[in-house]
């Protein structure tokens, strides 16, 4: 694997082995952006949710993360776009213990609960993209 | 498609020997150390053969796909496999077969003038080069399969299942938990509670970097399925970031007992399993 430092993720989330690149390059970001450990817990965390979601509903998931700046403030922000069957209601899939596979249904919610800001917009049959951003304490 | 000159191959029969001694002047300056790896006499015996078939297959012409060439194509898979096992460069085997190029044109081009056998030189000249991606095509492929031998290694050696004490055991869990290996978890751990008539299993997630709904989710059901044979189950080595993080994340663990070290959790298992250890004076 390349050791190149990079400011900028994009990569694609297709396979459960991009799921853990994925988390292995934003929690390096997150260490390099000066992120305390705990923050990068619940980020990385997050971002495994989101990957996973991204590889078990849709085929051609992608990540890009960022990093951003709001005056002296640095942040993290991360962007989950797929083209996948999109999420019919949303309020309803954010609810806990809701899910169409077997698992838990926690993950949408939970990864709501773990980030800063999150934003998630999603059309039948177009896709859904996830919006989320961190800023160092 | 084009066929290789008669006359051509004639001459490519006859001086068969001045190629084959051309060619290996060129492999001992150019690929030292594939001759140190294969050894003289075989060389010699090796290089004698490639000629022979690669210059009769040459008559039908350069789909190196063909029946033809399949002794040839054979002959270097082979050859890549072996050099590959011994940890040569690809770039070293491709060679051996690039460096017949510099001994058969030089020597064509010594017998005959002008254009007529330019077709003859193109037509070697490509059979040449695709009988290097077949060495090259070899090495990617011995590569992959001692990639996934690897890969099986690491998921055998995932989860060892360790007896701590009487009817006492442990499973030290490391890395990414994804389906196909807690269900490899799974099956060895409750096989181990049978075999060893196990109380107590402590699961030990010190080297889980993350635990998400999925892990949970598998720690969870495995933790009821030992429940199931009436065994109890204790998850040690939940730290400070991932105990927030589960509880931000609305995992409920309750239904299982947790502990934050190994130590605690061998504490309670030797509690939970009516047993005292004597210290000596």
């Amino acid at each position: 694997m390349t050791n190149i430092q990079r400011d900028k993720i994009d990569i694609p989330v297709t396979s459960f082995e991009e799921v853990i690149l994925a988390r292995q390059l934003v929690r390096e970001l997150m260490e390099r952006l000066g992120f305390s450990l705990l923050a990068q817990t619940r980020i990385v965390t997050a971002v495994s949710e989101l990957a996973r979601n991204m590889v078990v509903h849709a085929k051609d998931g992608r990540l890009t993360a960022t990093k951003v700046t709001q005056g002296a403030r640095v942040g993290v922000n991360c962007i989950f776009q797929d083209s996948g069957p999109g999420i019919e209601d949303i309020d309803q899939a954010m609810r806990e213990g809701y899910s169409t596979t077997k698992s838990l249904g926690l993950g949408l919610g939970g990864a709501k609960k773990l980030c800063g800001e999150f934003n998630i917009t999603s059309s039948m049959g177009k896709g859904t993209k996830i919006d989320i951003t961190e800023w160092v304490k | 498609m084009a066929r290789l000159n008669e006359e051509v191959k004639t001459i490519l029969k006859s001086k068969q020997t001045d190629i084959l001694d051309l060619w290996k002047k060129h492999l001992f300056t150019k690929s030292k150390q594939l001759i140190e790896l294969i050894g003289l006499d075989n060389l010699n015996q090796r290089t004698t053969n490639f000629l022979t078939q690669f210059i009769d297959a040459l008559s039908i012409g350069d789909d190196i796909s063909q029946e033809n060439y399949k002794r040839t194509r054979e002959f270097l898979s082979d050859l890549s496999q072996e050099m590959t096992q011994k940890n040569l460069t690809p770039s070293e085997t491709a060679m051996f077969v690039f460096s017949v190029k510099d001994a058969i044109f030089p020597l064509l081009m010594a017998e005959f003038d002008g254009k007529k056998f330019v077709k003859s030189i193109l037509l070697i000249n490509s059979v040449i080069d695709q009988l290097g991606l077949v060495t090259i095509e070899e090495y990617l492929n011995s590569r992959e399969i001692i990639i996934r031998e690897q890969q099986n290694a690491l998921t055998e050696t995932s989860v060892p299942v360790v007896k701590v004490w009487n009817k006492i055991i442990m499973v030290p869990l490391v890395g990414m938990l994804d389906s196909s290996r807690t269900e490899l978890m799974l099956e060895t751990l409750l096989e181990s509670i049978e075999d060893t008539q196990a109380k107590v299993a402590i699961l030990d997630i010190s080297g889980i970097p993350i635990v998400d709904t999925l892990v949970a989710g598998h720690l969870i059901k495995t933790a009821t399925a030992a429940r199931l044979m009436g065994t109890d189950c204790i998850i040690t080595g939940i730290g400070s970031k991932i105990s927030q993080t589960m509880v931000q994340l609305g995992i409920d663990l309750s239904a299982v007992v947790s502990r934050t070290t190994l130590e605690d959790g061998l504490k309670l298992a030797f509690e939970i399993t009516n047993q005292k250890i004597k210290l000596g004076e």
